[in-house]
């Protein structure tokens, strides 16, 4: 063979894939505005159903890494100086789907700014002593901040665990103590090379910036691998729905040492935002048990008439940290949700009665659905309510974010759309499809736990003292509520010592 | 003619922004007052479709001078929405669902807070039940017993927290005397006898409902003159009142004082130190100087933190917590503690660094790179016509008026290095401090 001409060959070998080779679009969702604040959510699509088996908690141990650990140049001490003058943090969150880095800024200091927290996730430092902090932080949180400080949270985060036994959803996104003893160093430098790459990344930006800024941007973070594009959220891969788990009520009894006794309780349904019924549902969920909020139907029956607690509330989303604030956080969108209702902490020798006083409101919602009354009023209530959700430039960004990994338009004008075109038909119509469910599991948080099983397990009736007399029909539906047979088998009700949960 | 509006638009808003510049607080606002003494500030803004209501009464836990009261500021609050005289109990809800509001209240040591954000258009029907509530609140015994029950509740959830616990007894030791010894939760047996305390709400109502306590906040898409004739409708038939609130004041401290918590479930170790303090002034730099001092020595950037949470890893957060109030309360410093055995050491390095800034100056670089951070924090703040509200609920409780805000941040820029050692030297003296500790209960917590 002529050898130059293999040369040549060899030569084009080697050049071809630069010629070839496209530059990848990285995915963005802009919202100039004259705001003189600048909001940042950089998303990539990986969250802790990412998770390697045996190494849970690692996708949100990377991303604390990032925003929360020094840059190769910069240790965390000089972040936190540099940001101390413009007000300006850096956060991240990570759920099942997703993690997201926010950071807020005013456009006097953007440019400052940007560079630090580009070098953040560009060029992170993974230092040893950020990594023994963030990890111990990390435990610390399992350990005590859940498992000790905060019952309600508690309750609900278990919940997912027993729903989603034995999926990639299963474990809290901070993962499990036994699993985050083993994490190394290592393992977070080969979750970022794996996951962080430009396929996986959306850049989402609101306020005053302008092309420049954003082509800069994308310029930056083109320095990110490739990667491969995720699958659509279609595509039910992890194997979520409903048929995951087994038929009937199963309850879970946390012990630990506390006042009172704290009750969540759910299962999963399949439907998301985007889906037929998602509004239908919306509105049931928001007329049942509206967050925080004294509309809500089960507050209504369970503080409002017997101050039997705080709130009760119904939820078809995800919606951590619930107590804390009045509207849930944007970029927890996932392929999986579950029906969800909350009873906040009562006294325990009235647990036995509440648990069966929300067992029976949910039989009452599915076997009758709801009137026109409430169906007009709910929705005329959601019509507006969505402004709210969406009141601060930063959660229109986040909701932005969440329409487009859903496939929708615009969340208030998809709702509204929706909203207005739905029939009480519609609505009663999925209920009947969606929230009937015969596998409801719930949790209780209480110290008493082998008291308050014996009252479920021997079917004891739930009794209420009142400081002050009832009106007959509340003593009526007392009666009833006292003797709602909870359709569970003795060998479905659990005690689990507090130190197991989150092992 | 387009235009020539649009360049009108930009001159207009390029001179408001000038006019602006040396104020703080980023939007115009008008006060004004009915002569029944009820104050009205309106503040228009651009984010659109939507109002902000922030009404905000001069009564909180502080106003709880009789014994086995304590909480119940906090307590009324809840029975504020029980009903009224033209709206019956739940009317109220179905007129914020209609609405599509966000509704609720608060209550702390020098106020309450009632607030809600609506759709615009439903500001006069919102505004006619808010003043039939506040003037012809109505509910019976029975609704008044029931509530007793969610705000034992409210104390049962938060009962959980050890921080919760260590607030209460942080208060009630470095305080004896003035109403500042119990917090706005309230002790658990003054909660457990709400039920029967009918007759003391109406007494409560009677003092301090009244309008010259009282001022309503106006924020978001709305027209000035429209809301303030709104408020003059319905709320100029509220009588005056004339109650005063008389506390005792606190007796000067003599000797540093602590308590330790045994905790009953596992936990990991806390710690506070705090000193008495001084009251909000718009006059007086004492407040100011210790409010730059806090973020400076014990904040994320400060030495205290680095040391402690990222080079040492022994604490897991420290953090200092200094309000603005009607009387002298605390200046403190809390910080949850990795192992117990580090806890002493966790408290002597916090009073060290107290010390450490009675004596050695801020340098000049930190006092106004602090001065930067409160003026963006502070408009990075004002995300939403809520946010706007409730921080002028916040101030408008202390001095009555958004004036207060600039006059706060001019204070702040007057302060120098030595004012910050000075006031840290008249402070922080051991005469003036309380420490609590809390920890697992040894040998019998599971």
């Amino acid at each position: 063979m002529n050898f130059k001409f293999l040369a040549v060959i060899l030569l084009l070998a080697v050049s071809m894939p630069v010629f070839a080779q496209k530059n990848m679009k990285i995915a963005s969702v802009l919202q100039p505005s004259k705001s003189p604040i600048v909001t940042f959510r950089i998303q990539f699509l990986t969250g802790s159903a990412s998770d390697p088996k045996g190494k849970e908690g690692l996708a949100d141990l990377t991303s604390t890494m990032l925003a929360q650990g020094g840059s190769q140049k910069m240790s965390y001490d000089d972040i936190v100086g540099k940001f101390y003058p413009m007000a300006a943090g850096f956060g991240s969150q990570v759920d099942k789907e997703m993690t997201t880095f926010v950071g807020q800024i005013h456009n006097d200091k953007r440019a400052e700014y940007y560079e630090i927290i580009r070098q953040m996730l560009l060029e992170p430092g993974f230092r040893e002593d950020d990594f023994k902090r963030i990890k111990d932080n990390q435990m610390d949180f399992l350990k005590t901040n859940l498992r000790q400080s905060n019952d309600e949270e508690l309750g609900k985060e278990r919940l997912y665990n027993i729903i989603y036994a034995g999926t990639p959803y299963e474990h809290h996104s901070v993962g499990t103590i036994s699993s985050l003893e083993k994490l190394t160093i290592q393992d977070v430098k080969d979750f970022y090379a794996k996951n962080y790459t430009q396929a996986k990344l959306v850049i989402g930006m609101s306020g005053g910036f302008d092309t420049q800024f954003t082509a800069q941007m994308n310029k930056d973070f083109a320095k990110l691998p490739k990667g491969i594009m995720p699958k659509s959220k279609r595509t039910f891969s992890l194997n979520l729905s409903t048929s995951q788990l087994s038929e009937g009520i199963k309850i879970d009894i946390v012990q630990r040492e506390t006042r009172a006794t704290a009750i969540s309780m759910g299962f999963p349904i399949s439907v998301m935002r985007g889906d037929k019924d998602f509004p239908a549902l919306a509105l049931v969920a928001s007329y049942f048990g509206q967050h925080r909020s004294s509309s809500s139907y089960l507050y209504g029956r369970i503080r409002e008439v017997r101050g039997l607690n705080y709130g009760d509330y119904a939820y078809i989303e995800y919606f951590p940290r619930g107590m804390f604030q009045f509207e849930p956080d944007a970029n927890l969108a996932r392929k999986s949700q579950i029906f969800q209702m909350w009873i906040r902490p009562v006294e325990p020798q009235n647990a036995n009665f509440t648990l069966r006083a929300a067992l029976y409101e949910y039989d009452k919602l599915i076997k009758k659905g709801i009137d026109q009354k409430t169906f007009d009023e709910t929705r005329a209530f959601l019509m507006k309510y969505v402004n709210i959700l969406t009141q601060t430039k930063d959660a229109e960004l986040g909701y932005a974010l969440d329409s487009r990994y859903y496939g929708i338009d615009n969340y208030n004008q998809y709702m509204k759309t929706a909203l207005s075109k739905l029939t009480l038909a519609d609505v009663n119509a999925a209920i009947k499809k969606h929230l009937t469910s015969s596998k409801m599991r719930v949790v209780m948080i209480t110290k008493d736990a082998e008291g308050l099983k014996k009252e479920i397990i021997d079917n004891k009736t739930g009794t209420i003292s009142y400081a002050s007399p009832k009106p007959a029909d509340i003593l009526a539906e007392d009666k009833i509520i006292g003797t709602f047979p909870i359709a569970v088998k003795a060998a479905d009700v659990t005690i689990t010592p507090v130190d197991k949960v989150f092992q | 003619m387009k235009l020539f509006l649009l360049l009108l638009t930009f001159f207009i808003a390029a001179s408001v922004t000038t006019a602006q510049t040396k104020k703080v607080f980023p939007y115009p606002y008008k006060t004004s007052d009915l002569p029944n003494g009820l104050r009205v500030v309106t503040v228009p803004t651009d984010f659109p479709n939507l109002v902000s209501l922030y009404i905000v009464v001069g009564a909180g836990s502080r106003n709880e001078i009789e014994k086995g009261k304590s909480g119940y500021a906090h307590f009324f609050e809840h029975l504020m929405f029980r009903g009224s005289e033209n709206f019956a109990p739940g009317r109220f809800d179905e007129i914020m669902q209609k609405a599509g509001a966000s509704s609720n209240a608060y209550t702390d040591d020098d106020r309450t807070v009632y607030h809600e954000t609506f759709a615009k258009e439903d500001l006069d029907e919102i505004m006619k039940l808010e003043a039939d509530r506040f003037q012809r609140l109505k509910f019976s015994e029975e609704q008044f017993k029931t509530e007793a029950g969610a705000v034992l509740g409210e104390y049962n959830k938060n009962s959980a927290s050890p921080t919760f616990k260590m607030y209460e007894v942080l208060r009630e030791t470095a305080f004896t005397d003035h109403t500042y010894s119990h917090t706005t939760m309230g002790y658990i047996a003054d909660i457990q006898d709400y039920p029967n305390q009918y007759e003391y709400a109406w007494t409560f109502f009677k003092r301090f409902y009244r309008p010259e306590n009282t001022t309503i906040i106006v924020t978001g898409d709305i027209n000035e003159a429209q809301v303030l004739e709104m408020v003059k409708k319905y709320f100029s038939d509220w009588k005056k009142g004339d109650y005063k609130t008389t506390i005792t004041a606190e007796k000067p401290q003599d000797a540093p004082r602590s308590k330790h918590i045994e905790w009953a479930s596992p936990t990991l170790p806390y710690v506070s130190v705090a000193y008495r303090a001084p009251a909000f002034s718009e006059t007086e730099k004492d407040a100011a100087a210790l409010d730059l001092l806090s973020g400076i020595v014990f904040g994320e950037n400060s030495e205290l933190y680095q040391k402690l949470v990222l080079q040492e890893q022994k604490a897991v957060w420290v953090s200092p917590s200094f309000d603005n109030k009607i009387d002298p309360e605390l200046f403190s410093v809390w910080a949850q503690v990795k192992d117990e055995k580090d806890l002493n050491y966790v408290r002597d390095e916090i009073i060290k660094t107290y010390m450490k800034f009675t004596k050695e100056l801020i340098p000049q670089k930190q006092l106004d790179e602090t001065r930067s951070r409160q003026r963006y924090g502070f408009v990075m703040g004002m995300d939403s016509n809520d946010a706007i509200a409730g921080t002028l609920a916040r101030f408008v409780s202390l001095r009555r008026s958004p004036d207060t805000i600039d006059k706060v941040f001019a204070l702040y820029d007057s302060i120098t290095p030595q004012d910050i050692k000075m006031y840290a030297e008249k402070y922080f003296k051991d005469t003036n401090q309380t420490v609590i500790t809390l920890a697992t209960k040894k040998g019998g917590a599971k």
